[in-house]
């Protein structure tokens, strides 16, 4: 059989699978606690009510004073630039290039993970929309008038963000990750991109307004904004403040669209994972297969890769789908439309614990390399050395494996006990009797068992 | 409340077999540490690195290593050692250790560091981005 080059675009060291005791220890812990969960419930809603009460004024007043809005766009659309750059200008080589690791690592892993923690960090970096609003203010100079946008279609919600969260995955593991052993994507195919889907924001924008595709259809804003609801720093009305941790989530995901945001992001991150470890052998006999059938060898690659992907986001989504159809037959159950809705907060952290888990120390290890030779020599032609930094290595010793493996099941047993938590808090608001609320749970609880204890698994077989 | 008893009464049994299955593979990775310290996996394929005591060889033909990629794996603060011949002049880099050596057509190196590294890591000639070997270092 030939042996698939699946290498991973910028990775040197990939994750020892969690051994088998870990894994036991980590599915029981899910199980008891889904356990007194179930038992030790509590019966009024708690996070449906936003409790958002204002930080200190002055620290409003400078964190969201125009000067700095306008500072933090020049930034992103400065550090979107050298990305550009150092794709179009930069040498071939993934690991040596700015572009690579500043967009799929600093910002889409870093961007989800300090957002939960921090609040919407992207909205006031975010590229697109400082230029959005720069270009909006400039026609308002010069016309004299806001303007005009279309309607945006209601029913399209937050699909074509979901859309592009897959298609961006698909960028990095699918096609970069078919181009021979260990070459991963050309830095050249991530500026294109940037510049491609640059153009699509801004002309969807000049449609539709900046804010109105800022919370619906571009990939960032969308995905990014998605985690910052799990932690309790908000903007409202132009002012800093603190909620609950949680509590923003509940009206997350009202838009059309929202859960097929949530599904795409556990589905993606489920195919990264498994394309290396459970899914290994399946990909290697479809792969097979498509050969025999006279597809040329990378056609066929991409071609299975896509197929696995897709199937992940299907899978995905029929177990969550699923859940929803059994609350359906509890008694007092609102629709399935309204169901379908209503729960799909609960796998957003879920998602978050898919993502700590599988790139936790990548994004530990990979970050060394942003800030030491990727900040001194962008384009790693070795020409320049700007913090004097450029001979530096990334040192892999910081994280042992014992510490790689308690972050990936915490962060899954974490997650999974968020989730639940948010499910039963919406089960109490759609069933007044707390008898059938419960009932209700146990469709869901299933759902997130069945999450968890797969993403245990992608864990213990990765890279097998 | 049958209902609820009922479910807990699953869930002990998921647990408890969950429990047991993890004992079972508890007892086979001690048998595998037993078995052989210096554990090089062969593979199943006849040219692959040798066994006993001996220095594992990986064999490069035409660029290519013979018996497809090597599986090398030992345990942290061992003594990683492992040479390569090859038919072709070429670059060796251990990544995340990051060591390179050079090899003249129709020699061989041989590479000797301790494992203090834990994850799995890709041992490749850098000329041609061909992997000849992944390495293993379990904590």
């Amino acid at each position: 059989m030939t042996l698939l080059p699946f290498a991973h675009a910028l990775v040197a060291r990939q994750d020892l699978p969690v051994p088998a005791w870990l894994f036991a220890w980590g599915a029981s812990i899910v199980l008891i606690v889904s356990f007194f969960a179930l038992a030790a419930g509590w019966r009024r809603p708690r996070f449906e009510q936003v409790g958002w009460r204002p930080l200190g004024a002055g620290l409003s007043r400078g964190l969201c004073s125009r000067p700095a809005q306008i500072l933090c766009g020049l930034v992103g659309v400065f550090l979107l630039g050298v990305a550009v750059y150092a794709g179009l200008r930069g040498t071939e080589a993934p690991d040596r290039n700015f572009a690579l690791t500043f967009v799929f690592v600093t910002v889409w892993l870093g961007f989800a993970f300090f957002s939960a923690l921090l609040g919407d960090l992207f909205r006031p970096f975010n590229p697109w929309r400082a230029l959005g609003r720069a270009f909006g203010a400039g026609f308002r100079a010069i016309a004299g008038q806001r303007p005009a946008h279309l309607a945006y279609p209601e029913r399209l919600g937050r699909w074509p963000a979901a859309f592009g969260l897959l298609a961006f995955v698909w960028l990095e593991v699918v096609y970069g990750g078919s181009g021979g052993v260990a070459v991963g994507l050309d830095p050249h195919v991530v500026a294109v991109a940037a510049l491609v889907y640059s153009a699509y924001v801004l002309a969807m924008m000049a449609l539709f307004g900046v804010e109105e595709w800022c919370e619906r259809g571009e990939v960032f804003s969308v995905y990014f904004g998605m985690f910052s609801r799990l932690g309790c720093f908000g903007v409202e009305d132009g002012r800093l403040g603190l909620r609950p941790p949680l509590a923003a989530t509940t009206t997350w995901a009202t838009l059309p669209g929202s859960v097929a945001v949530v599904v795409a992001s556990i589905a993606s991150t489920s195919f990264d994972g498994a394309q290396e470890g459970a899914f290994k052998s399946a990909i290697g006999s479809t792969y097979e297969w498509a050969i025999d059938r006279g597809i040329a060898a990378l056609t066929a690659q991409r071609l299975t890769d896509t197929l696995f992907m897709l199937a992940c986001f299907g899978g995905v989504g029929l177990v969550y789908m699923l859940g929803v159809r059994g609350m359906r037959t509890v008694r007092g159950a609102p629709s399935f439309a309204r169901l379908r809705v209503g729960f799909a907060h609960s796998l957003i952290p879920i998602a978050l614990a898919y993502l700590v888990a599988h790139y936790f120390s990548f994004f530990v290890f990979q970050e060394q390399a942003q800030f030491t030779y990727l900040l001194s020599d962008p384009l790693g032609t070795a020409t320049t050395d700007l913090f004097g930094t450029a001979s530096a290595g990334v040192d892999y010793r910081v994280l042992s494996a014992n510490a790689i493996w308690y972050v990936q099941v915490g962060a899954l047993v974490v997650g999974h006990v968020l989730g639940l938590t948010l499910a039963h808090d919406r089960a109490l608001v759609y069933w007044r009797n707390y008898r059938d609320a419960s009932r209700s749970q146990y469709w869901m609880l299933a759902v997130m068992v069945a999450f968890t204890c797969f993403g245990l698994y992608l864990l213990s077989v990765a890279n097998g | 409340m049958r209902n609820a008893s009922k479910a807990s009464l699953a869930l002990f049994v998921l647990v408890a077999a969950i429990a047991l299955a993890a004992c079972g593979s508890n007892e086979s990775t001690v048998t595998d540490a037993t078995a052989g310290p210096t554990a090089t996996k062969p593979g199943g394929k006849p040219e692959s690195a040798s066994m006993g005591g001996k220095v594992p060889t990986i064999v490069v033909r035409n660029g290519e290593p013979v018996g497809g990629i090597q599986e090398l794996e030992y345990n942290a603060g061992e003594e990683i050692r492992f040479e390569v011949s090859s038919d072709v002049a070429e670059e060796v880099h251990v990544h995340g250790y990051d060591l390179m050596q050079d090899v003249p057509a129709g020699g061989t190196v041989s590479f000797d560091f301790p494992a203090e590294i834990e994850g799995i890591f890709e041992v490749e000639l850098e000329g041609a981005g061909e992997q000849i070997a992944e390495l293993r270092v379990n904590p």
